[in-house]
Order: structure tokens, then C-alpha cells, then sequence
């Protein structure tokens, strides 16, 4: 960082070391077993306005020079920018680690396997079953941040889960059921308690059942209706129609060449309704158990609690150094994440949160409802550039008759506009039903970078709006 | 070279235990520079190699990977290798991997630019200047990406496997937006970055921005489409995934599956796999060192095959075809890398719309995602550049439009295609850079089902 002073605006250089482990059956046999290490250290520098950033596997004075020089020979490559002025930080000092109870990478591998194989073997026997699978999954990082501005942390963070899943075929189509989540499970910010917690195999006939009863079940039927989400939906929901939506990069057209723009403005903070009085959303870097949570960002910005919208109005947007001070903030939110140690940081979701309401549990809040659909488990999602029109599918749903369920439903669909759909939100599950939920594979930047976010919500509903699209 | 076939020598010596053992070592160099509203944001030089050291044990393959290189650090990773594979081979039956393919001898390709593999920022920070130019020319601004890059795989395998591949790819992709928002895309991606015409991409994606008129809207329904290039490879991307995946195909969860030699799309549709085509992105072998070879997928709208890794094919019955995405194959399958829709005899997209008395031109497909696989059915919607076709003609811009329809669907109603078809490049490399693309024309169907429009 000494030598960067003298040649750039302001530089920061990341040393991380990240490993991670994947295992997973697959039709009662092992199919995976991989573990996986990556160091190295990403040196970003600032030059006129420009950015550059260059890295290197190698951790000693000269590899790392040489990173600087090319990030150097980028950022004056480029033409000129604008010098948008960084908010103040106070330079980030200390060291932070996540609470780990058992380390899940001295877990022994065959252990691991006990549990998948147990899942996998109570899910199979029926032939209409084509693929059973189990999973774990690990991750460690720990990284070293130092800045030209003196900043020097440490941090280290570990993160354990898994989930199975069953397909069921036919001759016309396939039908899948994920537990606890889909795509590749639950996974918290934890050690491997977290997943001997799951009861894999205790939940696995029920998942195998349903994926086969999914085959000859009716289709969610064409209308507009109520609708209520179980969390783990709402929080794919919340994280595509509000999280990406309230990244300020996008908000600013940074993004628009790949992951797009925003429907948002920045004159639209405090003035824009986003949704109903019930809707309170908050981006918390604090949470224990957060795939979001870390002590500071990959900028050296401490981790905070933000508001994002209040009684269904913005207030707030996730942002860095750079994007706050461009819209005139006095602090960025802390919000900048890198994958790895050869990428550079983005905007990125950290723990992005609806806050519970009032209407009970689940069963309450579908016994208050006289008419409608339930949607569980998230199976794919499609929504616009500008964060606006939505298509999502669940694996499964239930129709609601007179305040309980009734048939099971297959290929659920549901669509809609964003500030509308919000806006119909009436009902809010209390805080006995909200937990933190994982994304494990959300995708930006380029080069890509996947960030594993989480969101916490609650199961809630929604008035009028149109399922079974397709 | 040499350096990376050694240590994938030195990684492979390292492992001491086990039926056999396979190491693959990829470097890759690197660079990319985004801008958005014609300026410069963020810069990324790459330079890192991994090292991935697969062990079999009694049918099993388990695996470990480090981006380190010393002696320590291969034999750390070895030993993990072995442990896992030990772990999976303990465990319950034994696996079905038949064993690391052995050598076949690949064909060498003209897939590496040594002009482009110095990877020199000036050539970036140019081409940069000549999309801004050309925006401001026309009163638009320019966002997108200017990338190269340079990657070499070296293998060596206990089945006597010792290849080396060494491939350059390079891509300019530009979306205009004029004052008022409408946009527009264009992209280009070859082996070399001098076969990049910035100005010439800058000024196709300010023309689809330029479009004169308010946005109409359309309401759900089908319509006659024309889709260009970028639309047509997102298509055949996802066909590759969902229907041409032999692990899909072995496991019944294609839409192929039970359909070979039936036919499944248009007369008119000729796909295949075809890593030596002249605009394709070539590279000799996959990733279990199996050689890649031209391969018919649908001949005459007929069915013809799938592709395979060594697990998926044992799954099959069949032969790797070397379409390998891991060593011993990736969990999601196989898939084609290297597609070519075979071309038609439209002069251009203008010939396209000319039987068409109201349909929709779309320039490019966005967030498309699978909702019932099976069926290769999608949804997605249009992006920069979706324009209303009227008497024969695009008339005016559109509002984006949401579709879901199935791919197959859409390929069975095509009707014609252009002459020249364009290699679509995928620069998303999420993870390792794996550069990727489709060659296809453009290409009118029938009808495509849109259910409504993006406010």
C-alpha cells in the first residue's frame, strides 16, 4: 500500500483464501466429492476517476507489485472518467470471525456421506422417480483488507448446508420437490450443526411423495387471484423485485450492459411508495447466520443495518463509497462484496430482509383466507431488466377452499409488476414463522461473481394477482 | 505451454493412491473493461491457474483443486483427492465410472491469436474510444464490455492421457440507450481482437436504439417473430442445456428423451456441434481430454443425438462424445459448446419481415429460464431492441415484451433463416473463463407466445 500511495488516488489490496467442499449422492450412489482452494491477493486502484484492478495467486512483495503495475497500466488505458468522489470512511481496523460451533471441514467426508445416503435411500422406490439427490456444502473465506487510506482487517467467515431433492418423469413431463430449499439447499452462516439439524432423512419420504403425487396432480389454474408465499418463495420475491431493484449501480445505470438497470431513481428515495404499509424491508450486515453478515465490506465500510423501505416507501439503497457519494450520501451502506480474490467489488445484497407482521402462523393466515392459492419451494424465475415485470414458478401449491387447503396443484405460476404486486401485500406472517432463507447463486459483474445472500421473511399474502400463466 | 503441461505432470506424480487419477491445470489470462453511459467503470486483468487433481477409486471419482503449485501445495491437494475418493469408495455400492478416457489424438485448430493472447489494455482502451465516438455521433450513450483472453489446458492422465490446448477468445458487446430509454444491442465475438469492428458494433446497437417513434404496446398472444441472432443463440443455449444434456437424456428428463430420429423442429433446422467450423470458438479437446469432433444434433428437424461425458455415455450405453464440462463429468451433464444452426437463404432480417403482416422483431432475449424442462418450455423477455412489423416492415419500437413458449415449439415453426450466420459469444464466465458460443443466422417462425408486455 506504500507503493500504491505514490501512484494512484487511492488503492486497496484484498488477500482472501477461500476453500469449499461439495458432496453429493446422486440415485443411491456417491456422486460428488470435491474440495476446493483458491488464494490469492486482488490489488484495485484508482486513477483519475479510473478503476483498475489486477491479481495474483502468488502472495509475496513482487508478484504483488507486478498486480499493482497492471492494475496501474489499466486504469490508465481506459479513457478519461469522471472523479467521482469516494464518502469518507474511517480506515477499518480490527479482526472479526463468524461464530462456527463444529468445524464442518474436520467433519470426517464419510460421515457427511451417512447422512446424504440415509436421505437418498428414504427417497427412492417408486420408478417414477429419476433422479433422488443429496447434498452438503462448505465454505470458508478469510480475508485480509488494507487500503492506502490505513485501513488493515481481517475477517473470516464459515458457511455449512445441504438439501435433497427428488424428480419424478413421465412421458410428458418432470416433476421436483427440494427440501429444505431449492437449488442446492439450505445453507446459513454456521458451522456443520446447521446441517446435522436438517433431518435430511426425516423429510425425505415426504419430498420423494410429493414429487410422484406432482405428475398426475391438476394444474394451477389461469385467474387472478389471492395468493400467499411460503418463505422460502417470498424470499426469491424480495430478492429479485427489491433487493437487485435497490442496488445502486443498477440505480445509476452502472450495470446496464449485463444484470441491467433499475426501475428506481435516485429521486426516488423517500417519495416512492414500493408497496403496502406492511412492507419493511431492511439490508442487515449484522444478522447472526447471514450469509450477508461480515464485520466490513470488501471496501472496509463496517457492516450496517439499513433501511430500504419503510411502511412500504423507500428509504434507503444498497450502496459503495463510489455510488453514495455520486447521489450525495454521507456514508456508504457498506454493501460491496467480492467473489474471491480475483474479482473486484460490486454492489452486492447482504442480509436483505422483510420484517414479520401480526397474522400468526402459517395455518392462521391460510385459515384467514377464504379463497386462493399457496406456492411453496421456488423452481425458476424471470424478471425484467429494470426489475419490474416478474415471472416466478414453485414447485408446488395448494388451492385454498373456505380457509383450508385443498388439491395439490402442479406447474404453479404467477406473475406480475413489481410496485403493484407489493402493494397488494395485506398479511405479513408473525415472527414465530420468519427465518433467514439462502440464495446461494446470485449472479453479477463482469467477469461474473456469484454471491450466496440470505433473506429473511415470513410467509405473507397478497391480494389479486395472476397465477397460472403457463 | 510446456510450462502448465509439467505441472500437470508434476500434480498427476503427486497422487499415490487410488485406481487412477487424471490432473488438469488451467490457465487462464485475461482482460475486461466494462463502461457504462460511454465511460469507463471497472477493469479486471486475470491471471491465475487452478489445479484439479481427480482421483478414481473403485468407480468412484472424487476430486480436489488448489490454484497453488508447489510441491506442498499438489501434494496437499492429492491428498485430499485420495481421501475423498477413499470416503466415496467406502461408502455403499460401487461407483459407475468406467475409468479416465484414454488418449485419442486431437486435431489441431486455429484457435489461438498470439496477437491477442498479449492482451494489451491499449487495444481495449481503443476500442473503448471508438464505441464512445460512435455513440456520441449519434446522440446515444454506449454500455457494455470489451474482453480478451487467453486459456491453456493441459491434462495428463494415469490412462496415459498428455494434452495441451491453448485458445484465445475475444468480444465487444454494446447496448446503446438514447435520451429518452429506448435501447439497443449488438456484440461481437471471435479468436481474435482484430476481427472486433468496434464502430461497426457500436453503430448496429445505436440503430436498434434509434428506432423513430413512441413505444406501442402489445398485448399477450401469438405473433409472427423475427429473432436475430442473439435471440436465436439463447434459444439454442437453453436447448442445449435442457434437451441435448445426456445426463438429462440417460435420466429421462429430456425432451428428447424416447424421441431420437423423430422429428422435433422444422425441415429447415440443421444443428450441430461443430468445434472445427471456421467462426466457431475451436478447442481440441473437453475437459476429460476425450478429442471434439463435428457432431449432427438435428438434421432435417430430425432428432439425431445427444451429447456425452464418459458418466453420462456409461449412463447410455454409450460412448463420451467429448463434451465433458468437468473431469469425469460435471453434476448438471454434458453439453454442446459449439453450436452451428445451419444458415438459409434470407439476403438479411429486412427479407425476413417481408411476409409478415404484424409480428414482432427481437433483438435479443434476457433472463430466460426454464419453467417446465421437460418440454424445453421458457420464459424470458426482450431487451434492446424489440420492434413492431407491420405490412413487412418494422413501423416503430415496442415495449419489451414477456414470452413463454417452448424452444422446440419455436423451431418446429421456423420458416426461413438468414444467409449469414454470426458467432453469438457467452462472456459471462462465471467462475474459470470458458469462452463459448453459438453460430446461427437469424431466423423467422410463425408465431411465438408472448403473455404481455414489460412496463
Amino acid at each position: 500500500m506504500d507503493g500504491a500511495a505514490s501512484h494512484a488516488d487511492y488503492a486497496d489490496a484484498r488477500f482472501v483464501d477461500s476453500i469449499a467442499e461439495r458432496i453429493a449422492t446422486r440415485n443411491g450412489r456417491v456422486e460428488e466429492v470435491a474440495r476446493s482452494r483458491s488464494a490469492g491477493v486482488g490489488v484495485r486502484v484508482r486513477l483519475g476517476g479510473a478503476w483498475g484492478f489486477a491479481a495474483t495467486r502468488d502472495g509475496d512483495r513482487r508478484s504483488v507489485e507486478r498486480a499493482l503495475d497492471r492494475a496501474l497500466e489499466l486504469a490508465r488505458a481506459q479513457p478519461a472518467a469522471p472523479d467521482a468522489r469516494l464518502v469518507p470512511e474511517p480506515p477499518a481496523r480490527g479482526s472479526f470471525e463468524s461464530p462456527t460451533g463444529i468445524d464442518p471441514f474436520a467433519v470426517p467426508v464419510a460421515d457427511k456421506l451417512d447422512v446424504l445416503a440415509a436421505a437418498d435411500d428414504a427417497m427412492r422406490g417408486d420408478p417414477r422417480l429419476k433422479v433422488t439427490s443429496a447434498h452438503f456444502l462448505a465454505f470458508r473465506d478469510e480475508r485480509l483488507f488494507a487500503s492506502t487510506e490505513g485501513a488493515l482487517c481481517e475477517q473470516r467467515t464459515s458457511q455449512c448446508g445441504g438439501g435433497i431433492v427428488a424428480v419424478a418423469s413421465d412421458d410428458l413431463e418432470s416433476q421436483i420437490r427440494s427440501y429444505p430449499a431449492s437449488f442446492r439447499g439450505d445453507v446459513a452462516q454456521s458451522g456443520y450443526e446447521h446441517f446435522a439439524g436438517l433431518d435430511l432423512a426425516g423429510n425425505a419420504p415426504r419430498v420423494a411423495e410429493e414429487a410422484v403425487r406432482l405428475l398426475d396432480a391438476p394444474s394451477c389454474p389461469a385467474e387472478r387471484t389471492t395468493l400467499i408465499l411460503d418463505g422460502e418463495q417470498l424470499a426469491l420475491q424480495l430478492h429479485e423485485s427489491v433487493g437487485h431493484a435497490v442496488e445502486l449501480d443498477r440505480v445509476l445505470g452502472s450495470e446496464t450492459s449485463y444484470a441491467g438497470g433499475s426501475f428506481l431513481s435516485p429521486a426516488d428515495l423517500d417519495s416512492l411508495r414500493y408497496g403496502s404499509p406492511l412492507m419493511n424491508v431492511t439490508a442487515d450486515a449484522t444478522l447472526d447466520g447471514g450469509l450477508g453478515t461480515f464485520a466490513w465490506d470488501d471496501e472496509g465500510v463496517p457492516g450496517r443495518c439499513v433501511p430500504i423501505v419503510r411502511e412500504g416507501m423507500l428509504r434507503g439503497f444498497l450502496s459503495s463509497r463510489e455510488s453514495a457519494g455520486t447521489i450525495g450520501l454521507d456514508r456508504s451502506h457498506g454493501c460491496m462484496r467480492a467473489d474471491g480474490f480475483a474479482r473486484q467489488p460490486l454492489v452486492r445484497m447482504t442480509n436483505v430482509n422483510l420484517e414479520p407482521g401480526d397474522a400468526g402462523s402459517l395455518d392462521e393466515l391460510i385459515a384467514a383466507t377464504e379463497r386462493g392459492v399457496y406456492m411453496e419451494t421456488n423452481r425458476s424465475w424471470s424478471i425484467d431488466s429494470r426489475r419490474l415485470h416478474f415471472q416466478f414458478a414453485t414447485e408446488l401449491a395448494y388451492e385454498i377452499v373456505d380457509g383450508r387447503r385443498g388439491r395439490l396443484l402442479k406447474n404453479p405460476t404467477y406473475a406480475g409488476v413489481t410496485p403493484r404486486f407489493w402493494a397488494s401485500l395485506d398479511a405479513v406472517c408473525s415472527a414465530g414463522e420468519w427465518r433467514l432463507w439462502p440464495i446461494l447463486n446470485c449472479g453479477k459483474g463482469e467477469p461474473g461473481q456469484t454471491a450466496r445472500v440470505s433473506h429473511g421473511t415470513a410467509p405473507a399474502r397478497f391480494r389479486d394477482v395472476q397465477v397460472g400463466i403457463a | 505451454m510446456t510450462a502448465s503441461l509439467e505441472l500437470a505432470e508434476r500434480a498427476l506424480a503427486a497422487v499415490r493412491a487410488g485406481d487412477g487419477a487424471q490432473a488438469t491445470v488451467v490457465g487462464e489470462r485475461s482482460l475486461m473493461l466494462r463502461f457504462a453511459r460511454s465511460q469507463p467503470t471497472q477493469a479486471t486483468a486475470v491471471d491465475d491457474t487452478s489445479v484439479e487433481i481427480s482421483v478414481l477409486r473403485d468407480g468412484h471419482v472424487a476430486g480436489a483443486s488448489t490454484n497453488g503449485g508447489t510441491g506442498d501445495e499438489l501434494a496437499a491437494c492429492a491428498r485430499e483427492a485420495e481421501r475423498a475418493a477413499e470416503a466415496a469408495a467406502r461408502h455403499g455400492e460401487p461407483g459407475a465410472y468406467p475409468g479416465f478416457p484414454e488418449p485419442a489424438g486431437s486435431r489441431a485448430h486455429a484457435g489461438h491469436d498470439p496477437e491477442t493472447a498479449l492482451l494489451d489494455p491499449a487495444a481495449g482502451g481503443a476500442a473503448l474510444r471508438q464505441v464512445f465516438d460512435a455513440a456520441a455521433s449519434r446522440g446515444v450513450d454506449g454500455h457494455g464490455i470489451w474482453t480478451a483472453g487467453e486459456v491453456t489446458t493441459a491434462i495428463a492422465s494415469t490412462a496415459g492421457m498428455l494434452a495441451i490446448d491453448r485458445v484465445t477468445d475475444a468480444g465487444l458487446r454494446v447496448t446503446c440507450v438514447a435520451p429518452g430509454g429506448r435501447s439497443g444491442h449488438a456484440a461481437s465475438t471471435a479468436t481474435a481482437t482484430g476481427a472486433i469492428d468496434a464502430a461497426a458494433v457500436a453503430a448496429r446497437a445505436a440503430s436498434r436504439a434509434s428506432v423513430r417513434g413512441e413505444p406501442k404496446r402489445l398485448g399477450s398472444g401469438d405473433y409472427a417473430v423475427v429473432l436475430e441472432c442473439y435471440a436465436v443463440a439463447e434459444l439454442l443455449e437453453q436447448l442445449g442445456r435442457l434437451a441435448l444434456n445426456g445426463l438429462a437424456y440417460a435420466e429421462d428428463r429430456s425432451a428428447v428423451s424416447g424421441r431420437l430420429g423423430t422429428q422435433v423442429a422444422a425441415p429447415s433446422v440443421n444443428l450441430a456441434d461443430s468445434p472445427r467450423y471456421a467462426r466457431s470458438l475451436p478447442r481440441a479437446f473437453d475437459a476429460e481430454g476425450v478429442p471434439k469432433r463435428p457432431m449432427p444434433l438435428i438434421q432435417d428437424g430430425v432428432a439425431h443425438a445427444v451429447v456425452h461425458d464418459t458418466r453420462s455415455g456409461a449412463l447410455a450405453g454409450v460412448r463420451s462424445t467429448g463434451h465433458a464440462l468437468e473431469p469425469a463429468g460435471a453434476p448438471y451433464g454434458p453439453r454442446p459448446t459449439n453450436m452451428v444452426l445451419a444458415a438459409g437463404g434470407a439476403a438479411d432480417e429486412a427479407e425476413l419481415c417481408r411476409p409478415i403482416e404484424r409480428g414482432v422483431y427481437v433483438t435479443r432475449l434476457w433472463y430466460t429460464n426454464p419453467v417446465r424442462p421437460k418440454e424445453t418450455l421458457i420464459t424470458g423477455v426482450t431487451r434492446d431492441g424489440t420492434l413492431l412489423i407491420e405490412d413487412g416492415e418494422v413501423v416503430a419500437p415496442l415495449e419489451d415484451l414477456r414470452f413463454t413458449d417452448t424452444v422446440l415449439g419455436v423451431l418446429e415453426r421456423t420458416q426461413a433463416l438468414t444467409a449469414q450466420p454470426t458467432l453469438v459469444g457467452d462472456h459471462g464466465f462465471y467462475g474459470r473463463r470458458f469462452a463459448t458460443g453459438v453460430v446461427c443466422p437469424g431466423l423467422r417462425a410463425s408465431s411465438m407466445h408472448f403473455t404481455g408486455a414489460v412496463p
